[in-house]
């Protein structure tokens, strides 16, 4: 069932986060669950890392939080992009743009 | 923008802690809910998906942990959070804690004390606008001492021929009389070359200073204060400047008063430009190039370093020792030397204050290795406490940090506390260092020596802190599973114990070394005869108005006049008239002095060194007032005036030395190259004139009558000489109202004062030194009760065994030994290396002084034995089955 995982590259979880929350605001596990999901289950983040960075890109600015209701009725923290996180994913989709591709022709330079 | 939201978030973090804690904890808690939710949804039954989902999240409090670790300003919160927590320890152990800033605060305070003395007069720069170019020159030859005052001829050629340096100015000091109506003052004159403040950088609080004109022969005559002198005699006069006092005879004008900075090379109250000297100004002075007492200063011109302007002055030195052959004799080794101002201002003081400042560094790092066995022996009980908060998610780094805050919080304690006891010994250490130098009244408690306190303090934390908390242990599991108060400390730490008590016993047996040669040296120099008897003379300086007396028969009738009136004071057993006296602050500072002589018949052929002698002009009654003993011939009489033959009295160094196999008595010598001759008619024993540490020069006494008039009296009385002074002044005040009367003082009083730096030095160390041997005696002491407690079990053993109680003291005591005797060997080691440098402290006694090493080796095998034998005997108290109950 659980595909080959692939350990998270410096950075790159943030990236997915962003990503995740750019249509709708997600609590944590929601986030979690989501980064499998838009990564074909090749990244599978663990509370250990996932908690810490989002409190982290809080701080920066990047996300806010309120607590609210989830599907059945819990309560959780949901967390959501500000202007300054769209702006970061932008960046940050950009410069990934240009590091993928760089290594890519790395790669296939014989 | 993003520095805006990290502040913020900073602020946040700092000031809603508590509920950022439970909003974190709720976080957590209802992702665990979320992802059980979760696990049953996709059909695990309740239990088993909590577990599973318990499992994939890991540890709550690690997860929590590793978030507040990402926290803005979380090293901040962590070092309060460790300071509180630290200062919590502490407080729950407040007899460890009071120890522990005890020891560090005598450590730390010693160490500020010494070193603002050491910087105040070593390091600071001169607080002159001109200070680090400024340089001091001295004429040196074979064996005289190095520090010969230059002549003006010799002013002159170094003035006129340097290349490297910008200026050239001399300084001598005098007393000269400051008149008034009724009154007469003897002020401390500096007279100096015109450029002297400008060269040094010094500009006037009032009026202005010297003028290129003021020093021309015939210009009028000006003074310039000393604020000090302005102050304290003239109430701080603000309209001083135009001012007309009376001096040698002449109208003195105040033109100006000096800002209250240090003066160098001594403190003075008025200052002259040379022209106005007397002395200095004299025809008869300025011809002669032997005629030498002026100290010379100069200024580096920019950007010359010292060596260039010592090889100048160096090849001005020979051109000028070519010149004039007659002066200086090929074999004289004529030559002089430049060397910083500010170095040469301290330079007697700098081997003492070096060696003090290592005696405390010592200290310190003896209270160090202290307070680490201190720590090490405390952390063993804290074994578990460390444990539990590792398994609760503490990182290594993170308790090492809370040790580390511990010690610094108790080292900086102590450091307060070290600053609040150097603060009260730092007057006495002035007074001390002010033997020395002028600079010590420059010492003070600054910026720069609290910094070196904080540092210092900080420093010494970091060191008692590492060692143990590097060694707190890895295996957290191990530490959990020991019972209360049975963990054992392992192999590695014991061993760490061990040598920082080796290191403590090292260091403080090289401090006992240092404080015991001291000590023996002092002894010997108590134990030097003097050569004469201090007891019950008195001496005092006197000062005649000298523009009043002109002829040498008007000196000779004074000379007389004051011994008739104070011999017939009631109470005075004898009275003599001397330029010189032993032990005279002055001798004492400036040593013997040094000129030729020729001995009839006994011509110096080209090659030789021309003899030279100290030459003291007395009058009759010294030698009897001094009690130093006649030898051969015959002493002074009231007949050796100015009409009689020419004579004079040898000690008894220079008949050995000059006339070894011959009787001196009889002999004629001259010092103005056979012009005039001077029979020796009596030998007397030597007398320790200038300081009991220096060896008897040769002495040359002529009669006062027929070498000039002596300034000083000496009363021998045969009551309480201070209860008779003022029936001596008043005396000397009947002979001439003007004729100035101070310094006076005991002889026993002179000659316990002239040992007051070896005395104070002597004893700062044994206070080192003793503080040293308690901190390692409790150091010692300390290891081998945490021995026996940890080995309660294992002696109830072999007590259990069979093993008496004896023998199982003798076997730890034996234990004990072997780390002071390791410790001693490394001491001896050390102290033969580093005892040489006292050597130029030392009286008669050689830094490696066998009785010295013995005795204090001796002390250290006892005290150190006791200081295993008093916690060893706790053994004998085991009950064997008690111990091996213990569980």
């Amino acid at each position: 069932m659980a595909p080959e995982q692939t350990p998270l590259l410096q950075g790159t979880l943030d990236l997915l986060i962003l990503k995740s929350l750019a249509l709708q605001e997600m609590h944590g596990l929601g986030i979690a669950r989501r980064v499998g999901q838009i990564t074909s289950e090749t990244f599978q983040v663990k509370p250990g890392s996932l908690f810490p960075a989002l409190h982290r890109m809080e701080q920066e600015g990047w996300l806010t939080s309120t607590w609210g209701e989830s599907e059945n009725n819990r309560r959780a923290k949901y967390y959501r992009l500000t202007k300054a996180g769209r702006r970061q994913l932008e960046t940050e989709t950009e410069r990934w743009g240009r590091i993928s591709l760089a290594i890519a022709q790395a790669l296939e330079t014989p | 923008m993003r520095w805006f939201a990290r502040f913020a978030s900073l602020f946040r973090n700092l000031s809603h802690k508590q509920e950022h804690e439970q909003e974190l904890d709720q976080e957590v808690s209802s992702y665990l809910d979320l992802l059980t939710e979760e696990k049953i949804r996709d059909g695990m039954a309740p239990d088993a998906a909590r577990r599973a989902a318990r499992l994939e999240l890991g540890g709550v409090e690690q997860v929590k942990e590793q978030v507040r670790d990402v926290r803005v300003g979380i090293w901040l919160e962590t070092l309060l959070q460790d300071i509180r927590y630290g200062a919590r320890v502490l407080r729950n152990n407040p007899g460890f804690s009071l120890l522990v800033v005890l020891t560090l605060a005598l450590g730390i305070g010693a160490n500020t004390a010494i070193f603002s003395v050491v910087y105040g007069v070593l390091l600071r720069p001169l607080p002159y606008s001109h200070g680090g170019q400024l340089v001091v020159a001295h004429q040196h030859t074979l064996g005289q001492s190095a520090d010969i005052p230059f002549s003006y001829k010799e002013v002159l050629d170094y003035r006129e021929q340097t290349k490297t340096l910008d200026a050239v100015v001399e300084y001598h000091s005098m007393y000269f009389l400051l008149l008034g109506d009724d009154s007469a003052e003897r002020v401390r004159t500096a007279v100096v070359s015109a450029n002297f403040f400008d060269v040094l950088g010094v500009k006037p609080l009032l009026g202005r200073t010297f003028l290129a004109s003021d020093e021309s022969q015939n210009a009028d005559a000006v003074l310039v204060l000393s604020y000090q002198y302005w102050q304290s005699h003239q109430g701080g006069d603000a309209n001083i400047v135009g001012k007309v006092f009376h001096m040698n005879n002449r109208p003195h004008t105040v033109i100006g008063v000096l800002p209250p900075v240090p003066q160098y090379p001594a403190e003075n109250d008025v200052y002259m430009p040379t022209s106005q000297c007397p002395f200095r100004s004299a025809q008869t002075f300025m011809a002669n190039r032997r005629n030498r007492m002026m100290t010379v200063f100069g200024r580096l011109k920019p950007g010359v370093p010292l060596p260039t302007a010592q090889a100048d002055l160096s090849m001005i030195a020979s051109r000028v020792e070519s010149a004039n052959p007659d002066v200086y004799p090929k074999a004289d080794g004529y030559g002089v030397a430049v060397a910083p101002l500010r170095e040469d201002l301290a330079r007697r003081a700098r081997t003492t204050l070096l060696v003090l400042l290592g005696a405390a560094a010592f200290v310190l790092l003896i209270a160090c290795a202290n307070v680490a066995n201190l720590m090490l022996a405390r952390l063993l009980k804290r074994e578990r406490e460390l444990a539990v908060r590792s398994a609760l998610g503490a990182t290594r780094a993170r308790l090492v940090r809370q040790l580390l805050t511990e010690t610094v919080l108790l080292s900086l304690t102590g450091g307060i506390l070290g600053l609040e006891l150097a603060y009260p010994t730092l007057t006495l250490l002035v007074k001390f260092a002010a033997r020395f130098t002028t600079r010590a009244n420059e010492v003070r408690i600054d910026g720069v020596v609290l910094a070196f306190t904080l540092g210092v303090s900080v420093l010494s934390g970091l060191l008692f802190g590492f060692a143990p908390a590097l060694s707190s242990r890895q295996r957290v599991s191990d530490a959990l599973k020991q019972g209360d108060g049975q963990a054992t400390s392992g192999r590695g730490r014991q061993s760490l114990r061990a040598g920082l008590v080796v290191l403590q016993i090292a260091v403080s047996f090289v401090l006992l070394i240092g404080a015991g040669l001291m000590i023996r040296s002092f002894e010997k120099l108590l134990s030097v005869d003097p050569g004469f008897s201090p007891e019950r003379v008195l001496s005092l300086n006197l000062s005649p108005n000298f523009s009043r007396y002109t002829e040498s028969a008007q000196f000779v009738a004074l000379g007389d006049n004051i011994l008739r009136n104070v011999r017939a004071v009631g109470g005075v057993e004898s009275a003599a008239l001397a330029s010189n006296f032993p032990f005279s602050p002055m001798a004492l500072t400036s040593g013997p002095g040094s000129v030729n002589f020729d001995i009839e018949g006994r011509p110096v052929s080209s090659g030789d060194l021309q003899p030279r002698v100290d030459a003291n002009g007395v009058s009759s009654g010294y030698f009897e007032t001094l009690r130093q003993p006649l030898l051969r011939g015959r002493a002074f009489t009231d007949h050796d005036d100015a009409n009689a033959m020419k004579v004079a009295i040898i000690n008894n160094s220079m008949a050995l030395h000059r006339f070894a196999s011959e009787d001196p008595v009889g002999k004629r010598i001259s010092f103005d190259s056979g012009k005039t001759w001077i029979t020796i008619a009596g030998v007397v024993g030597d007398a320790r004139e200038y300081g009991l540490e220096r060896t008897v020069s040769d002495e040359v006494y002529l009669p006062a009558d027929q070498a000039g008039f002596g300034g000083s009296l000496l009363v021998r009385t045969t009551v309480d000489p201070m209860s008779i002074t003022p029936l001596i002044r008043k005396a000397l005040h009947d002979v001439d109202p003007q004729l100035a009367v101070d310094q006076v003082e005991t002889l026993e009083y002179l000659q316990h004062e002239s040992l007051a730096s070896p005395r104070i030095t002597t004893i700062l160390l044994g206070i080192f030194a003793g503080l040293a041997l308690l901190i390692s005696a409790s150091g010692i002491a300390g290891i081998m009760a945490l021995t026996v407690s940890q080995r309660t079990r294992e002696l109830g053993i072999r007590m259990a065994l069979g093993q008496s109680k004896s023998s199982v003291v003798r076997m730890v005591v034996r234990q004990g030994l072997i780390v002071a005797l390791a410790g001693t060997a490394l001491g001896l080691i050390g102290a033969m290396i580093l005892a040489r440098l006292l050597s130029s402290l030392l009286y008669a006694t050689s830094p490696t002084d066998i009785s010295t090493f013995a005795a204090v080796s001796l002390l250290f095998i006892v005290v150190a034995g006791l200081a295993c034998f008093v916690p060893a005997r706790r053994v004998t108290t085991i009950d064997p089955f008690i111990a091996l109950r213990q569980e």
